[in-house]
């Protein structure tokens, strides 16, 4: 077990070294200087900053810096646009919770009100429930959540006025969970679906199975088997659906925390792309590929807890 | 219950006389066939067309479709055709704006109006207000939210009109929108085709050979598996440049791989069996025995797993719009209209709902067709995922 996760994670760390290199090699091969003439900058300024972040040395020599700059001093650059002469490193740290707050919340909401929709579902099978339930999932599984975000924002910020608009920075306390409020509502739309239709379809799986059948032979009531034995057991393989799922979650929420002027990572990426601010960039993709590598990982290392197979590397 | 009648009595009790041996070449009387068979295709469109949600799905695509070839030359406007003096012009087609019903009238409701401007017909020309709402007295002034025709209120003729209104820069939406629905299913469509052949060549060779190809071909897929979506796009399209192709190219460099895994997993399940071992045996080539026996097999979960896919893009390339990657102006997108009309959407909302609204019915209708296809193709999957 232990050689396997180690295994996992040294996969994980070879993956995460050549995404880095890809993502510093395209943003340093494109054309065009980081520090542009033209703009208010004296050409002696331009030198003296492309001699001080290596900008005139060869690209070879660069990549050494860079990767010699993370793993000594856990300097990921400078931001050269948007907030010039700041360490990218020093602007993630600000913007990384709020990211991750707003997503984990959406998913972990998202959880009790899928499981629900898909329980009722699987045990009211075949009826107008049943029928509402996969409507909802179809609907909520197609619309993108930008779409959601746009008429979340129109109807229930603009016209009503019950939430803000815009995400509110300084607000503190219940003022801010209510700014929070519609971006974690848009974002929890498609991880309520998938888990309700998940759950739907593996409770009605296991509602048809021979155990059960036992189960209410035994004298068992209709809810006493239900939830002891149906529901446990289709509840095991739900965790592998949640994980990756953050991954996924996570990419929606660049657009809708864009939406909403949420000032975490999303907002900040497309801001970056837009001002060509390359080496911020390449340190919010790194956080989106740490993300997703992490959860892989989670996966893995849990399916090879749950199924030994997996880890004694036998045969699919 | 009875199954079978036990009828060797009544055969016992005819003679032996009358029986006699039938020859070959003599003509046999026997049972017909009544129905005439039916092929695998056929089979699949019966059970398509019991599905009466992914049909009307179907029937919404291809709707779509054929706006999103016409719907551009259906008026006069171009699609890059900018009006400086017509920007954000509210919806009218005049034979609904005729009928009164409130909808594609060009109505528009001017907010905090004086009452008293109300009769200046320099200002609002005859015809032109429609309806006053919410009259209040603001520091002694009788102020009013007047809603208008926007048309007229501009001084237009009545002739001049923007179906679905007009963007920032006086573009008209109508044909906009149904240009952009035309790039994003071509993007769509053109990768999720180039994800197939890619896939299905890859997949059946990896599939078919096995052992050290297949592992080594597995292996590349895996690392290409572990980079995220989002950075390897991204990436993308910060090298290429932004542009349909690169756009296209973006979506296959990985999404190739899902197709790919899924055709060998069917490989491994046809390589085995009698009749490859038969073919094989009398001689049949490698190529002839993946593209002839084995892969036609798997031509249900390809097309399904290609719908599925084709939402999935649809959705990518907006995002990439959304997050400033998306096509150069003016070429629109769905996802390129639906950015910029986020921009104005408290003034302006209908600039984002016509848009919205395609892309969700573009996005339901695909997944439940796809839904219905893969019902079609395989009816032990129905219900599971």
């Amino acid at each position: 077990m232990f050689r396997y996760i180690l295994n996992r994670i040294v996969a994980m760390v070879i993956t995460l070294f050549i995404i880095v290199s890809i993502a510093f090699m395209v943003v340093r091969l494109m054309p065009g200087s980081v520090y542009e003439m033209g703009g208010d900058l004296s050409q002696t300024v331009i030198d003296a900053l492309n001699a001080k972040y290596h900008f005139d040395e060869p690209i070879i020599k660069q990549y050494g810096y860079f990767l010699q700059n993370i793993f000594l001093h856990w300097d990921w650059g400078t931001s050269a646009k948007m907030r010039p002469n700041v360490p990218v490193f020093e602007i993630l740290k600000d913007r990384i919770p709020i990211t991750l707050q707003i997503n984990l919340i959406s998913l972990f909401a998202a959880l009790p009100v899928g499981m629900a929709a898909g329980i009722l579902a699987a045990i009211r099978k075949n009826t107008i429930v049943d029928h509402l339930v996969s409507l909802m999932v179809v609907l909520f599984i197609s619309i993108p959540s930008f779409v959601f975000a746009a008429g979340l924002q129109y109807f229930l910020g603009f016209k009503s006025g019950a939430f803000p608009i815009i995400y509110n920075v300084s607000a503190k306390g219940l003022l801010r969970w209510q700014s929070m409020f519609m971006p974690i509502l848009a974002l929890s739309f498609d991880p309520i679906a998938r888990v309700a239709r998940y759950l739907r379809a593996e409770l009605a799986e296991t509602m048809n199975s021979e155990f059960m059948l036992l189960a209410k032979t035994k004298g068992l009531t209709y809810a006493q088997s239900t939830i002891r034995h149906g529901l446990r057991n289709s509840m095991v393989p739900l965790m592998n659906i949640i994980i990756p799922m953050f991954a996924n979650v996570l990419g929606g929420s660049l657009v809708v925390e864009s939406i909403f002027s949420v000032p975490g990572m999303g907002g900040l990426m497309v801001d970056s792309i837009n001002a060509s601010d390359h080496m911020l960039t390449v340190a919010i993709l790194m956080f989106y590929s740490l993300i997703s590598l992490i959860t892989v990982l989670i996966v893995d290392i849990s399916y090879g807890i749950v199924d030994p197979r997996v880890r004694m590397g036998g045969e699919k | 219950m009875v199954f079978y009648e036990n009828d060797r009595e009544k055969y016992d009790a005819i003679s032996k006389d009358l029986f006699r041996l039938v020859q070959k070449d003599e003509e046999i009387h026997d049972v017909e066939f009544k129905t005439k068979p039916i092929g695998f295709f056929m089979d699949v469109w019966l059970r398509f067309v019991k599905n009466k949600a992914s049909v009307v799905a179907a029937a919404i695509i291809l709707i779509i479709a054929f706006f999103a070839v016409f719907g551009p030359g259906m008026n006069e406007y171009r699609y890059d055709e900018q009006h400086t003096a017509r920007i954000n012009m509210p919806p009218k087609i005049p034979f609904i704006a005729k009928l009164g019903i409130g909808v594609f009238d060009g109505g528009f409701t001017l907010e905090n109006r004086k009452y008293d401007n109300l009769n200046d017909t320099d200002r609002y020309p005859e015809g032109s207000v429609l309806g006053i709402l919410n009259p209040r007295l603001v520091s002694g002034e009788r102020i009013v939210d007047v809603e208008v025709d926007y048309y007229k209120y501009m001084g237009m003729d009545d002739d001049e009109c923007f179906w679905f209104g007009s963007d920032y820069l006086g573009r008209d939406i109508w044909t906009r929108m149904w240009r952009g629905a035309r790039v994003s299913l071509i993007i769509a469509i053109v990768s999720v085709c180039c994800n197939v052949v890619i896939g299905v060549i890859y997949g059946s060779i990896s599939g078919y050979y096995g052992g050290k190809v297949d592992m080594v071909m597995m292996r590349i897929t895996e690392i290409i598996n572990a980079f995220p979506r989002i950075v390897i796009v991204t990436l993308f399209i910060m090298v290429a440049g932004t542009g349909m192709f690169s756009i296209i190219m973006s979506l296959v460099i990985k999404d190739w791989v899902n197709t790919a895994r899924m055709v060998r997993s069917q490989f491994y399940r046809f390589k085995g069996r009698e009749y490859v071992l038969a073919a094989r045996t009398l001689g049949v080539k490698d190529m002839a025995l993946i593209f002839r026996h084995i892969l036609p097999n798997s031509i249900g979960p390809i097309i399904t797993s290609s719908m599925i896919a084709i939402p999935s893009a649809i959705f990518a390339e907006s995002f990439l719009a959304y997050i400033g990657l998306g096509l150069q102006a003016p070429e629109p997108s769905i996802g390129v209209m639906l950015s910029q009309g986020q921009k104005v959407l408290l003034h302006y909302p209908t600039q984002v709902v016509f848009p919205a609204v395609v892309i969700s019915l573009l996005m339901i209708s695909f997944n439940l067709f796809g839904n219905g296809l893969r019902d079609a193709f395989d009816p032990t999957l129905r219900g599971a995922e």
